[in-house]
């Protein structure tokens, strides 16, 4: 039976059911971060995606990969920094990132072109609320977004 | 002694919630796009950060305000500089999914400045994915017609950053007399 995670965004709660067959490692790397708690950020470059940054350590190995993301996708891959803080940090040109997709005409990119991410999981329940909370968030601010081990 | 006059270039004042940045039009460029715009100001409304090209915010145009213009200038490519302000319309019929951070009015059609405040602008999904790409149609419409004025101010581009996080802010476009 696939691991349940739960995916808070503001008021807002989901269940991710992670990828354990198909992204074995990767979902190992995922159990050890968790629970994640901090502000979600939105993307500005890919559409509809929401996401954590992970710390500068978090090695993802390649595993699972796409560059055709769809709505619901749960993914971890290396984000440009520059699309994370404006200002271009020299010793780091990339972030690892768990982002996941809430709506269509979403595709995650790089400063040059598709960038392949890893999916670890996907979004099983609750996707409507998110979809809701997300583009709320965009008007009135980002909230606090969490995922942990669903009990 | 014969007198020559000289027109003063037509600049553009924009006030995010109080940081302030002016910008220059491009009149040869783009004549009737910058004539349709100036035509318009003061344009208010509030400001939201774009989610597909990078540093950039809108301001959608709405009631008597929207215009609906023609493709001025040929688009070859989505090149796009920051500092950059673009004249962007996209019709009804090019939908691209539910649009629900925006007002109900812009969920279809879509007339806006577009402002990029920073680096990287134009990046991500809008350079890359052809239905936003320019047609002469007018089904989608991007013109250039003006730039910040440089050095764009710290303060603008850090407001400009914080509707990233903190939401929409106010945002007037006004005639720099």
């Amino acid at each position: 039976m696939a691991q349940k995670l739960r995916l808070r965004l503001g008021s807002v709660d989901a269940t991710v059911e992670l990828m354990d067959g198909d992204a074995p490692e990767t979902s190992r790397l995922l159990r050890t971060l968790l629970p994640l708690e901090q502000r979600a950020r939105h993307s500005m470059e890919n559409g509809r995606e929401v996401y954590f940054v992970l710390d500068e350590g978090v090695d993802i190995p390649d595993e699972n990969q796409t560059i055709y993301q769809t709505v619901g996708d749960v993914l971890m891959y290396y984000k440009p920094s520059v699309f994370v803080e404006p200002d271009w940090t020299g010793y780091a040109n990339q972030l690892p990132v768990l982002s996941w997709v809430y709506e269509r005409d979403t595709a995650i990119m790089g400063t040059y072109g598709p960038i392949a991410t890893n999916v670890v999981g996907t979004i099983v329940e609750g996707l409507e609320g998110l979809q809701r909370e997300a583009p709320r968030m965009r008007r009135e601010g980002m909230g606090t977004m969490s995922l942990g081990l669903l009990e | 002694m014969a007198m020559t006059t000289t027109t003063k270039p037509r600049k553009l004042l924009l006030d995010l919630d109080g940081a302030t940045a002016t910008a220059s039009l491009f009149e040869e460029r783009a004549p009737r796009t910058c004539e349709a715009v100036w035509n318009i100001l003061p344009v208010s409304g509030r400001s939201i950060h774009a989610n597909w090209s990078g540093r950039e915010i809108m301001l959608h145009l709405e009631g008597d305000k929207i215009l609906r213009l023609p493709q001025e200038v040929p688009v070859h490519s989505n090149y796009i500089y920051e500092g950059d302000i673009h004249y962007f319309y996209r019709a009804s019929s090019l939908s691209r999914g539910k649009q629900l951070a925006y007002s109900a009015q812009f969920q279809r059609e879509l007339s806006e400045f577009a402002i990029f405040y920073g680096e990287p602008a134009g990046e991500g999904l809008s350079a890359y994915d052809p239905p936003r790409t320019p047609h002469l149609d007018g089904v989608h419409v991007v013109c250039k017609f003006a730039a910040l004025d440089r050095p764009i101010p710290e303060a603008f581009r850090l407001k400009c950053e914080s509707t990233r996080h903190e939401g929409l802010k106010p945002l007037t476009v006004s005639r720099l007399e």
